[in-house]
Order: structure tokens, then C-alpha cells, then sequence
């Protein structure tokens, strides 16, 4: 991104001697496995019913003439985060040398200010009786694996995704592998609109899926009850 | 059809909005109490207003921060190291914070002479304004939100709250025939300035993009279009207009019940501005 474009103070993309970590995914390399999902969740012993990645996949167009479509969805890290202006207390903050966005859970006071902000809805409340992380009733979010990243590793999402769909870097760098990859394709990020500049970039999304809202009156029936027993179950 | 979703929770429940709804009518009621030193046919609510405001707003507080998750840390939103002043929630913790003391410093001046309430009551009046104004910044800076993003939200719940408090202070007003003339006024007033609010609101909306088209039709049909429309709108808004506009809405029956259906009309403007367009975002996958 030009330096024209940065309204705010807080933009870190093309600022020089400072990293922007990004994630570049192709979703024409991504099959559904899932894996990322799973390490996801082993990485950060994630409850049950609560996702800092998941991928989410749609089933279009009509028979013959059908195909699956994912979309490996996390926190975007946006460059300029309406969580992080949204956090009465501090407690949702970005880093300045590499754009992470991240959580002081001991600060948090669990107003859910920053979730309502969220329009990719990344941030969720980790309910109350997880059973060996003791970090309970505060906001919780992907960190694009900062403790890994500040340890030279990649997240573990990408560390597992079999097709190379995720791939993870420094945008700042004109040298990594997502510049080159944001550089030499066409590449999407979603609800561009809201001037959040995400920092995830899709390669051959759908628009199934990234549009707003889209299945809001086309609700199968069977999903309705997962989504009440979901309801139910969700005990904050 | 094989589609794979994970699930999302809103982010504020219904409880923020009667959270709404009860600092709204205790800001209001100050308000009132406040007239009562500058404008002497508002003088029978001094004392109960205020009172019923001073409740209302422990009641507020209590339900604030029983909806955090981690309600002991409120006390960190007190802490100024930790403020942000970007977020209005940190305003709002000032704005009920001096609210809260302001109400007990005219508390003490209640007993007194006429002069000594006056500079409280100012005081007070103000901040009385500023908290309904606040909660609907609670809801306007989210950008990405239908409906809650608009200009209009904190002055329409400025109006809210001007009639809800007046709508409850019918019913301390004991018949007093100027007081009730009075009060008659600021909901007729209010209710029609509400209506043109809302009624702008939900016409923008609907000439929205495609999240507030979306939106726009998730509010006006099912569930919460009854709520929204018909109990929000016509029942909460436009019908208690017609009755106090009307000859009937002179009349102490008239008047409780255009009162009645302003109490209703403001909590489920509430309940729906705050829900709607929740509900729709946790359909983006």
C-alpha cells in the first residue's frame, strides 16, 4: 500500500524499518482438510464452540455443475483495527513492529466493545469451564502465533497446511514470499469497505462467501438446529 | 447442501439494551427534578424524580457491571492509566461516574432554600443530557454496523430518553393539571421528533448497501419487525402521538396510556436498534 493511502496513525504497511506480518491464502490450494483448524486448537487448547481459525466452505451451483469453495477464515490483523480504538481499558492492542493485534487477557474486563467492533466476527469470549488453560470469561482472538513468530517459526496454521495454501511473512519486505504473492496476483480482502485494511489476503475467494450476509434468508434447516443447539450449548 | 459454518454469538445481549432503557429514564427524571428549579409547574417532581433517578441509576450501574464478563474488573475502567479515550465506554464511565456524584451533591442541597439546588441541577442536567447521547456512541462508532452507525443514534436516544422519563413521570405526577399539561408536551414533542428519527432510519437503511438492505429487511419482517416495526414504531411511537394529540390525550386516562406506550415503543426501539443488526453480522461467516 502507498504511503498516500495511510489515514491513520496506526498503519504500519510500507513503514520503513518495521515489519507487517500478513497471511496470503489461496483457496485454490486449500482443500478442506481442516488441519490448520486442529492445530489451531491444539496450539491454544481453543474450547469447544469457539474458533481463532476455522474454515468455513459453501457448496455452489447446481448439479453437474457444482463446486466446493473454502475460505480459511482468522483475525485479519488489520492494519488500522476498529477493535483496538473500540477497548475502553487498553486491553486489545497493536503491536507496532510487526501490525500483531493482541490481547492483555488480565486487563480485560470483558465488555465486548471490541466484538461488536469486529466485522469479521474474529474475537469470542472464551467461556468458563475449559479444562486445563485457566484463562477464562475474556475476549479471546487469533494472535497470528506471536509467540511463535518473535521465535523465528511461522503460525501453526501455516506450519501444518498441507496444500501451502496459508503462507505467512513480512509485507514490508519486498523479499518475502507474500509480497511476492500479493505482488504477482489478483488477490482479495474482505469487507474492504470498512477501511480496516486487513492484512489477510485471499487468493481466488468467492464471492459465496465473502459477500455480506448472503445466506441470512437462505438458511438451511438443518443448520438452523446446529446453530440452536450451538445457542444452548455456549455457556459463557 | 453440505455447507460447513462455525457459529457466532452476538456481541451485546439483550440486557445492554434495558441497561439503555433504565439510565435513559433515571437521566431524564434528573432532568426533570432539574426543571423544577428554573420552571415552577415542574416543582411536585423535584423530589420524587429524583429520587426515582438516584434508584435507577444504582440500578444501572448494578447492570452494567453484572454484564461484563469479569465484573470485578470494572474497577479497571475506573483506573485513568488504563482509559482509552477512543472508546465511549470510557466517556460513559465519566459521564456516570460525575453523575453519580453530582446526584448525591444535589441530594444534599434538596432540603435547603430555593438557590442552593440551582448550580447542582445544572450540573446534573447537563451530564442528564450527555449519558443517553453517550449510549448511543456505545453503539454509533462501529463502523461496519447497520442502523448503529448513523448520526441520528445518539440524538434519537437522547429523544428516547427525554420521553421515557417524561412517560414515568406522568405517573408520579399525582394529576397536578400544569405538570401533567407539561409533561403531555415533552412526549407529544418528543414522540413525533422519535418518529421522524426513526422513520429516517429505517428509510436510509433500506437505500443502503448490501449489509444495511440485509439489515433493513431482517428488521421490517419476522420476529423482530413485530418488535421494531410494530411494537417499536406503530404501537410505541406513532399511536401514543395520535393519543396525545387527540382531545383523549388532555384526559388523565389518555395521557397514562399514551405513557404506557411510550415505556413500551422505548425499550423495543432499543431491544431491536441494539439486536438487528447483530443478529445479521453473525451471518458472515
Amino acid at each position: 500500500m502507498s504511503e498516500e493511502l495511510r489515514l491513520s496513525s496506526i498503519e504500519t504497511r510500507g513503514v520503513q524499518g518495521k515489519k507487517r506480518y500478513a497471511m496470503v491464502i489461496d483457496t485454490r490450494r486449500c482443500i478442506g482438510c481442516m488441519a490448520c483448524q486442529v492445530a489451531c486448537k491444539a496450539e491454544y487448547d481453543t474450547p469447544l464452540g469457539v474458533n481463532r481459525t476455522w474454515v468455513p466452505y459453501k457448496v455452489v451451483g447446481t448439479y453437474p455443475n457444482v463446486k466446493k469453495h473454502f475460505l480459511p477464515r482468522l483475525c485479519n490483523h488489520c492494519d488500522d483495527p476498529p477493535c483496538v480504538r473500540a477497548c475502553p481499558v487498553d486491553a486489545t492492542y497493536k503491536v507496532d513492529d510487526g501490525g500483531f493485534v493482541l490481547q492483555r487477557y488480565e486487563r480485560c474486563i470483558g465488555c465486548r466493545a471490541c466484538m461488536a467492533s469486529c466485522p469479521y466476527n474474529a474475537r469470542f469470549m472464551l467461556p468458563s469451564h475449559r479444562t486445563y488453560t485457566k484463562i477464562n470469561n475474556v475476549v479471546d482472538k487469533c494472535t497470528f502465533c506471536f509467540h511463535r513468530v518473535t521465535q523465528g517459526l511461522v503460525p501453526a496454521c501455516v506450519q501444518t497446511c498441507i496444500g501451502r495454501s496459508r503462507v505467512f511473512g513480512d509485507l514490508n519486505d519486498p523479499n518475502s514470499e507474500v509480497s511476492y504473492l500479493v505482488t504477482r496476483n489478483a488477490t482479495q480482502v474482505l469487507r474492504p469497505e470498512q477501511g480496516t485494511k486487513p492484512q489477510v489476503f485471499y487468493i481466488g475467494a468467492d464471492r459465496n462467501q465473502t459477500e455480506y450476509g448472503r445466506d441470512l434468508y437462505f438458511r438451511p434447516d438443518v443448520m438452523e438446529e446446529d446453530r440452536a443447539a450451538w445457542s444452548r450449548n455456549l455457556k459463557i | 447442501m453440505g455447507d460447513y459454518v462455525v457459529f457466532h454469538d452476538v456481541a451485546w445481549h439483550g440486557i445492554y439494551a434495558v441497561y439503555f432503557f433504565v439510565i435513559g429514564i433515571s437521566a431524564a427524571l434528573f432532568f426533570l427534578s432539574a426543571l423544577s428549579w428554573f420552571r415552577e409547574e415542574y416543582r411536585p417532581l423535584r423530589t420524587p424524580a429524583f429520587y426515582g433517578s438516584l434508584v435507577l441509576l444504582a440500578v444501572a450501574g448494578l447492570m452494567l457491571i453484572g454484564d461484563l464478563s469479569q465484573p470485578a474488573r470494572f474497577l479497571n475502567v475506573l483506573n485513568p492509566a488504563y482509559w482509552h479515550m477512543t472508546s465511549p465506554l470510557v466517556w460513559g464511565t465519566i459521564l456516570l461516574v460525575a453523575f453519580g456524584v453530582v446526584s448525591i451533591w444535589y441530594f444534599t442541597t434538596l432540603g435547603k432554600g430555593d438557590s442552593a439546588g440551582k448550580l447542582p441541577a445544572m450540573i446534573g442536567a447537563l451530564l442528564a443530557i450527555a449519558i443517553p447521547v453517550y449510549t448511543g456512541f456505545d453503539l454509533a462508532v462501529h463502523q461496519h454496523r447497520p442502523v448503529w452507525n448513523s448520526s441520528l443514534v445518539p440524538v434519537l436516544f437522547l429523544g428516547l430518553s427525554l420521553i421515557s422519563g417524561a412517560a414515568v413521570a406522568t405517573f408520579l405526577a399525582r394529576g397536578d393539571p400544569r405538570l401533567v399539561a407539561a409533561l403531555r408536551q415533552i412526549m407529544l414533542w418528543g414522540s413525533g421528533a422519535v418518529a421522524i428519527m426513526v422513520i429516517s432510519l429505517v428509510i436510509t437503511t433500506g437505500y443502503g448497501g448490501s449489509a444495511e438492505e440485509l439489515t433493513y429487511a431482517f428488521m421490517t419482517s419476522g420476529t423482530m419487525g413485530m418488535t421494531f416495526i410494530g411494537l417499536g414504531l406503530l404501537a410505541g411511537t406513532l399511536l401514543p402521538l395520535l393519543v396525545l394529540a387527540v382531545p383523549m390525550g388532555r384526559q388523565q386516562t389518555g395521557l397514562m396510556a399514551a405513557a404506557v406506550l411510550i415505556l413500551i415503543g422505548g425499550i423495543s426501539l432499543r431491544y431491536s436498534i441494539l439486536m438487528g443488526p447483530q443478529i445479521v453480522q453473525t451471518f458472515f461467516s
